[in-house]
């Protein structure tokens, strides 16, 4: 069963077109990857899905209901968490106080019941942070779950931004770039990590340069270039793929060219 | 020689140390400012004590009535940071909604015979109704614009009252609001008014507190920092942001009503644009995204406004200047980096002083 399903989606930029005609789906309980070079209009596409921004054309289903134009928090309540390409992880909160608040909408309490700090409100609160520190225990972070979550290094950081899309227990978890900035090491256990989380049942949408990564863990993986997408496949497919390929190879060379001049 | 400046440095070093624990028992925590207010300290109970005693220290009546308006300014100035420090909107017509609690006050009062406690929790509701009103089409603009916008809002309300009077008494005003009294209590002079005044503000504080450590404060702090994640954890921006500005409005309401009952009129010169700005001012000279920032910030405005009257004519260029001169020294505020600005200065006045024996 497809949980996601993308139709037809095109998206504009004053005249340059980001996303020409993409239509893919994601099945249930699968990793998949979203490659291309740069420019070629993944980021867009999160962005499409989460619902920050919506397209000229095409429409997004998730299970089945349409969520081309519900908006952000709408679509994250529906089950859809992300991280970002850029961080944006909250610095002058602390790293399991980030985690906490991806739980914002499943916990219980207003502002009168929270200021006068009602018994159940400590309840709420201790309950978020036992799940929270499950969480950080989970992805290797829960040794600085006391530190602002701006004292991390960037990889730290990035994992945060993971943790803090399954605060929300997300169905769809859309990872762009986790592995940007991380070393073999680093990569290679978020690799095993997103195996684990596939195990226990959460579909993900990854885009990642690192090719080896992606090859590993990926159940199928699809190809964009210039915001047309030219392959879809398993990643045996794809790498022997001749328009992908082409894509990555013409992508070297205009960029050996611009550099001369 | 060497063996002199060795010694000097000893006894100063000594003297310091002693200094800076004094100040240490005294002044907010410097680091973690957001983290250290999530719990209640020793240094809290100091604080406790010196507001209950303070008036008894100093019996002076104009000290007891500077302090109450420094405390209606904190209330003020609290709200507004939950807006402005936490949620990091800006805004500068939240004297309006002051306005709007002073008038309801004065209207229940002296036309409806409503008693002041009642008319008080009155105050407060209604101003965050209109916050509610007017946040809803305002909310969705940001930074310079959300900042104009509330200024013409502000504006607007002085006008509305001005022009509106039969039900506002115009420029004039309404008088003869009654004392504030509590089951047959009268708070008739400025002590029972400051202690009025400042268990309000500490009640306030407390809730405050509490608000900003559950999830609503991590909400606001979030919407502060940045939206898109925000909106991506399932956190609806635009009722958040909306949510501060009606309890910033609130407190300003509750703020108002005592105003009201301690000045017993009601006029609109009170509400102009200077207020707004001298609240905004409060919460960035004390510290945003602190709680006792604001209160420190609004006792010191307060009572440098009331010392620089004397001078008249030189009083407003000479508070710009002490502004800026403190804005210099504590780019983060009085609040959150006193004692390590402090630290900071001390030191650096011992080590001139170890620079000069050394040359010579």
């Amino acid at each position: 069963m497809a949980l996601l399903r993308i139709q037809g989606v095109t998206k504009n930029y004053e005249g340059v077109k980001a996303l020409d005609q993409v239509s893919f789906e994601v099945k249930q309980g699968t990793i998949k990857g979203l490659m291309g070079p740069n420019g070629a209009g993944k980021s867009t596409l999160f962005h499409l899905i989460s619902g920050i921004e919506k397209p000229d054309l095409g429409k997004i289903f998730f299970k089945e209901k349409e969520i081309t134009f519900l908006k952000p928090h709408e679509i994250s309540l529906m089950g859809i968490g992300r991280t970002f390409q850029t961080l944006q992880v909250w610095g002058n909160m602390t790293v399991v106080e980030n985690v906490m608040t991806a739980m914002h909408s499943r916990l219980r309490g207003g502002v009168l019941s929270s200021g006068l700090w009602l018994p159940w409100i400590k309840r709420e609160e201790d309950r978020a942070m036992k799940e929270a520190k499950e969480i950080l225990e989970f992805l290797g972070l829960f040794g600085r779950w006391k530190w602002f979550a701006g004292q991390l290094s960037y990889s730290e950081q990035r994992i945060l931004e993971i943790g803090r899309a399954l605060g929300t227990r997300p169905e769809l978890l859309l990872l762009d770039e986790p592995a940007a900035g991380l070393t073999y090491g680093e990569a290679k256990d978020l690799s095993e990590r997103l195996d684990q989380l596939r195990k226990k049942g959460i579909t993900i949408l990854l885009i990642e340069h690192h090719m080896g990564m992606m090859m590993e863990i990926a159940d199928e993986i699809a190809v964009l270039s210039n915001g047309i997408l030219i392959a879809e496949g398993t990643p045996e497919q794809i790498r022997t793929h001749p328009r992908v390929i082409e894509a990555y190879l013409k992508r070297g060379r205009e960029g050996c060219s611009e550099s001369e001049n | 020689m060497v063996e002199q400046i060795h010694k000097d440095f000893r006894k100063r070093d000594i003297l310091y140390s002693l200094a800076l624990w004094l100040l240490s028992l005294i002044l907010p925590d410097p680091q973690l400012h957001y983290r250290s207010e999530y719990r209640l300290r020793w240094r809290d109970l100091f604080y406790l004590l010196a507001i209950l005693l303070l008036p008894l220290l100093f019996s002076d009546p104009h000290f007891h009535h500077l302090m109450v308006l420094a405390g209606i300014h904190g209330i003020l100035a609290l709200g507004l940071t939950l807006f402005l420090g936490y949620a990091g909107q800006i805004s500068l017509g939240h004297a309006a909604f002051f306005g709007i609690g002073t008038y309801t006050t004065a209207i229940l009062t002296t036309r409806h015979g409503w008693p002041p406690f009642l008319a008080f929790w009155a105050s407060g509701i209604v101003a965050s109704i209109f916050a509610y009103l007017i946040g809803k089409p305002l909310l969705k603009l940001k930074g310079y614009f959300l900042a104009l916008a509330t200024l013409g809002f502000g504006e607007i309300f002085l006008v509305l009252i001005k022009e509106s009077a039969s039900f506002t008494g115009g420029v004039i005003g309404i008088f003869g609001i009654p004392w504030f009294s509590i089951a047959g209590f009268v708070f008739d002079t400025y002590l029972k008014q400051y202690y009025l005044v400042w268990i309000v503000l500490i009640g306030l504080v407390l809730f405050t507190k509490n608000l900003i450590r559950s999830k609503v404060g991590r909400a606001y702090m979030a919407v502060a920092t940045t939206e898109d994640a925000t909106s991506s954890v399932g956190i609806h921006v635009s009722r958040i942001k909306l949510e501060a500005f009606m309890v910033g409005a609130f407190y300003a309401g509750l703020a108002g009503s005592l105003f009201a009952c301690v000045m017993s009129t009601a006029t609109p010169e009170t509400f102009s644009l200077n207020l707004s700005v001298l609240i905004v001012m409060m919460v960035i000279l004390g510290g945003m995204g602190n709680l006792y920032g604001p209160i420190v910030g609004a006792l010191i405005l307060t009572w440098l406004i009331d010392t620089l009257a004397q001078y008249q004519d030189y009083s407003l260029p000479l508070y710009g200047v002490i502004l800026i001169l403190l804005l210099i020294f504590f780019p983060d505020g009085l609040g959150t980096r006193l004692r390590v600005r402090l630290i900071y200065l001390i030191s650096y006045w011992g080590r001139k002083k170890r620079r000069e024996k050394v040359n010579l």
